[in-house]
């Protein structure tokens, strides 16, 4: 390896390199699938997903889906976020608790909490209760051991610290314990997020009446894979926007703590 | 700067014992002794002797199991305004600038952010961080982050200054260093301090009276008086009277020590 001298120019940006990595990809596949390499039934051309996507923007029941999978994402994050954090908390707080419970949590992480919609179908019957139930769950449960894996975590010192200043409860929460934990929490979070979309999308997709993710199982079912891909794309691009808020919200955090 | 008389702190028979899991272990037995106001005390003792529980009890940090301390004649009851804590780990915020590290004391105690930041700019202007303000503690070495601790302590205007070891994790250079500035600016203040170190020099070259404390469970084995006047210039620890002073300490510390190491070594 050379050594950089002064003067010299900066090594291009990295992000430039990932976009055009981005850019060469859609290329090729554009490529290869107007040369009629892929089963155009496995993988159609970049540009008629496009296409096909702009068709779905012109439409009503576009809206209609995304919306219902966006309602259901929310609400299921919402109560992984509202039960997850004040478990992980109480687990902190009380560590038999936590070691009692704990192994129950990651035994529910490794169990395919997917089997029990149709049990839940039959109870609640086909609507965004059992989709809300399951995915909040799964939200639930990386929320709640992460939140108590980054108090644990914080050196003893930290609070002794916070004590010792004359710190009141709330300002020890407020001041030291939140940013303290914030880098390990945070991706408790956005792994709960990412939990709420699988589980949402995945159930609308076995069986709902609306969603992006059942939509996308019809298209599927009746040959439309353009269509398909089109939403499988935006429940992608959606992903991805809320992945880079977690990101915004973590240095937030931090900085509005002082 | 005005130099308000520091506090003066009375150990009324304090003893604390810690009750575990069937266990009870006794970490100072029975320590009577006071500190007068604006005087620096020195406290030795082996490791593992309880320098750092009696320190805590001072600070309001833990409750004695036995007997009080008395703060300006006032019960120990809890951490007080007017005593602030330096402690041998990092105690910096990592998420905080220096300043705002510097800050945080009185931030918690409220200070209207103007003022709060105007003092804590004096406090890492005196410890000699000027130009770190913005830089965050991992940028810093282990003495400066000592600095950024010993600043945030100050900034309170403390008229008790509690010091757990505040040098202990650093080099040999930059702990005498830090004890020259450490005299320099507690001379500006008045404020009486409670020094716990392992370091007999150390403990010798910045106090008025040192405190030789015992082998588990603590007691006050001796109290040394450093007959050394003020201002002190690091160059006093070439006099011959420090020698002598140092010398007993470790006499004292000698017969401790050993009873430490010999208690370590024995089988369960």
């Amino acid at each position: 390896m050379r050594m950089a001298r002064p003067g010299e120019p900066r090594p291009v940006h990295a992000r430039l390199v990932r976009w055009l990595l981005f850019a060469a990809t859609l290329a090729v596949l554009e490529v290869c699938a107007r040369a009629g390499m892929f089963d155009p039934l496995a993988l159609p051309a970049p540009a008629q997903i496009l296409s096909a996507l702009l068709r779905l923007a012109r439409g009503e029941e576009f809206y209609t889906d995304l919306g219902r999978t966006m309602v259901t994402v929310v609400a299921a994050f919402g109560i992984g976020v509202v039960g997850g954090l004040p478990v992980g908390v109480v687990f902190w707080k009380l560590p038999l608790l936590g070691d009692v419970f704990e192994p129950y949590l990651v035994t529910m992480y490794a169990l395919p909490t997917l089997v029990f919609y149709p049990i839940l179908l039959a109870v609640m019957g086909l609507g965004p209760a059992p989709i809300i139930t399951i995915a909040s769950v799964m939200a639930l449960i990386p929320i709640a051991l992460n939140t108590m894996v980054a108090l644990r975590s914080i050196p003893p010192m930290l609070p002794k610290l916070g004590r010792s200043v004359g710190c009141s409860t709330a300002q020890l929460y407020r001041k030291v314990l939140v940013p303290a934990a914030t880098p390990l929490a945070v991706p408790g979070l956005r792994l709960g997020f990412a939990y709420a979309v699988i589980g949402t999308v995945a159930m609308e997709f076995i069986l709902a009446v609306s969603g992006l993710g059942f939509r996308a199982g019809y298209h599927y079912r009746y040959f439309d894979v353009p269509e398909m891909y089109a939403e499988v794309l935006v429940i992608g691009v959606l992903a991805v926007l809320f992945n880079a808020l977690f990101g915004v919200l973590e240095r937030r955090i931090r900085r509005d703590m002082l | 700067m005005t130099a308000r008389p520091g506090s003066t702190v009375v150990l009324d028979h304090v003893g604390v014992t810690f009750a575990g899991a069937g266990t009870h272990t006794e970490a100072v037995a029975d320590v009577t002794q006071s500190v007068p106001a604006g005087c620096f005390v020195s406290v030795i003792g082996p490791s593992g002797c309880g320098k750092s529980t009696l320190l805590d009890v001072v600070g309001g940090l833990l409750r004695p199991s036995r007997g009080r301390v008395l703060v300006d004649g006032t019960e120990v009851t809890g951490p007080r305004r007017d005593t602030a804590m330096v402690f041998q780990e990092d105690s910096t915020l990592h998420w905080r600038t220096v300043l705002e590290n510097v800050a945080f004391g009185l931030e918690v105690a409220r200070v209207p952010k103007a003022r709060r930041y105007e003092r804590a700019q004096h406090f890492v202007d005196l410890v000699g961080l000027r130009g770190f303000e913005r830089h965050r503690p991992r940028q810093l070495s282990g003495g400066m982050k000592q600095r950024v601790a010993i600043a945030r302590a100050l900034a309170l205007e403390p008229r008790l200054l509690l010091m757990d070891e505040p040098f202990g994790a650093l080099d040999q250079q930059t702990r005498m260093l830090l004890a020259g500035e450490l005299l320099r600016i507690w001379q500006g203040t008045g404020a009486s301090v409670l020094f716990v170190t392992h370091d007999i020099h150390e403990a010798a070259y910045l106090a008025d009276q040192v405190w030789v404390l015992s082998h588990r469970p603590a007691v006050v084995k001796e109290v040394v008086n450093v007959d050394l006047g003020r201002p002190r210039p690091t160059e006093v620890m070439l006099e011959p009277r420090f020698h002598e002073l140092t010398d007993h300490l470790w006499q004292l510390l000698r017969v401790e020590a050993q009873k430490a190491l010999a208690g370590e070594a024995r089988p369960g």
